[in-house]
């Protein structure tokens, strides 16, 4: 074919605009809530995730070489510390497990419905996603591990985010720093409510709170429950900023989250049973409209 | 350089290997070592080289290939880049005479300017979903130190596709 034919060029006018159509329409269809993963995309994460594992591998056992071996000067008394710690956590414990058997009589004499308990995938962090503005790491248990995606991401300092995607061994996680996440939570103190969504690397905003609701800075801030996505009184975050503009009936509030992104190793996946799945509703969170 | 898509399917095999091992590098190795904020989008590099040298009609479909294979390691999906990329090879296309890269300083420029018009496309679109302010700030001031690095890494970049896909300076461009 002759490079300068106008064949060639309506073939490449043609082309261009067949690829952009197409990627506008993937554009406008695109859905950061959850998606599937291709077959094409299935077999790449899956050949490609070990590397990922392999250096974040590589990187815990130099870090814990030198935690476990070089930097154990204060070891031994801190051992004697927690160990009269643990001690004393055991008794609360103890008392606490009392609380719980009391609350569970009780809500049964009240005819709550019973509280289903989730199952729990311990995973490691293998990579994060390689475009700066999204928040979203990769971890390393799959579907055939039991992860359905939406299911809740936490760590034991609180809410890390849910699944977005999911191959056989591997999941993305998107995390509350995420622009695209939407959580209904309420401030534990003054139970008020509002959406967090993701704002910037280490931080998150926390929208539709009401001027007059007497929040102050250092607030916990927990999961409503509302949304079907994430368990009630999970921790997200402490309120780090709160700005009233003179005019507006919300506040402007910032929070810091409990979860140490930047140290994130490990995460907790929590699977609901088949019989606890309700209807995930995200245009509720989103104010109505869909994304 | 002009290229028929037949006789270039090893370079392009060598073109996705590379972009792949470089994802990885941007997901797991950066991070590793504690540079959460900063991400390196090789891709765009290579998306930019492909609208400077390789003068095919297929050039919408290769830039399409490429952002499904970074999708992989992105939740940004194939689409966003793909859109972005057609949108700033036409640009680079009608440029195409005036641009030089007869030093590292302008290649480094060229790169630079080009990946403001990325940035740009990408930024409208984010915005028409986000409609926020603080959200395009945000990616702003991700975009500075990220799209730097890149630039003052294309030279170097461009030479090793410039190996792969065989192309070279045109005469023109040798003796400015």
């Amino acid at each position: 074919m002759d490079y300068l034919s106008p064949e060639r060029t309506k073939l490449k006018l043609g082309l261009n605009i067949l690829v952009l159509a197409a990627s506008l329409y993937g554009v406008s269809k695109k859905n950061y809530q959850d998606s599937k993963v291709s077959p094409f995309e299935a077999v790449m994460i899956e050949s490609f995730a070990p590397i990922q594992k392999l250096i974040y591998f590589s990187k815990y056992k130099v870090g814990s070489f030198f935690d476990h071996y070089l930097f154990m000067v204060d070891a031994d008394k801190q051992n004697k510390h927690l160990k009269e710690h643990v001690y004393e956590l055991e008794n609360k414990i103890y008392q606490l497990q009392e609380i719980e058997r009391e609350n569970l009589r009780l809500k049964g004499l009240l005819g709550f419905g019973q509280v289903e308990k989730s199952k729990v995938i311990l995973a490691q962090v293998v990579g994060w996603d390689s475009a700066s503005q999204f928040k979203v790491l990769r971890i390393n248990k799959g579907s055939r591990h039991g992860i359905q995606t939406r299911s809740t991401v936490v760590t034991s300092a609180g809410l890390v985010g849910y699944v977005y995607r999911s191959s056989n061994n591997y999941s993305d996680v998107i995390t509350i720093l995420d622009q695209n996440i939407k959580v209904d939570a309420m401030v534990d103190r003054t139970r008020s409510h509002g959406i967090i969504e993701g704002f910037s690397s280490n931080t998150c905003l926390m929208k539709y709170v009401t001027r007059t609701e007497p929040v102050i800075i250092g607030d916990q801030v927990i999961t409503s429950g509302l949304g079907n996505i994430y368990p009630k009184g999970l921790r997200v975050g402490k309120i780090s900023k709160i700005e009233k503009e003179s005019y507006g009936i919300t506040q402007f509030i910032r929070i810091t989250p409990n979860v140490d992104f930047r140290k994130l190793e490990e995460v907790v996946v929590l699977i609901n049973g088949p019989k606890s799945k309700k209807p995930v509703n995200l245009s509720e969170l989103d104010g109505g409209s869909p994304l | 350089m002009k290229i028929k898509l037949s006789g270039s399917l090893p370079s392009l095999m060598i073109t996705i290997v590379t972009l792949i091992f470089l994802d990885i590098v941007a997901t797991s190795v950066i991070p590793a070592l504690g540079l959460l904020k900063f991400r390196l989008g090789f891709h765009v590099l290579i998306i930019l080289f492909m609208g400077f040298r390789l003068d095919t009609p297929f050039l919408a479909p290769l830039i399409l290939l490429i952002q499904y294979v970074h999708s992989v390691f992105s939740v940004e999906g194939w689409a966003h880049g793909t859109f972005a990329g057609v949108l700033v090879c036409l640009i680079v296309g009608y440029a195409k005479d005036l641009l030089s890269f007869s030093s590292a300083i302008s290649t480094i420029v060229v790169t630079q300017i080009f990946q403001t018009c990325w940035f740009l496309i990408l930024t409208i679109l984010a915005f028409f979903r986000t409609n926020s302010w603080p959200y395009v700030v945000e990616k702003f001031w991700l975009f500075i130190p990220e799209s730097i690095c890149l630039s003052l890494m294309s030279p170097l970049f461009f030479a090793f596709l410039n190996r792969v896909w065989r192309t070279s300076f045109s005469a023109s461009e040798v003796e400015a």
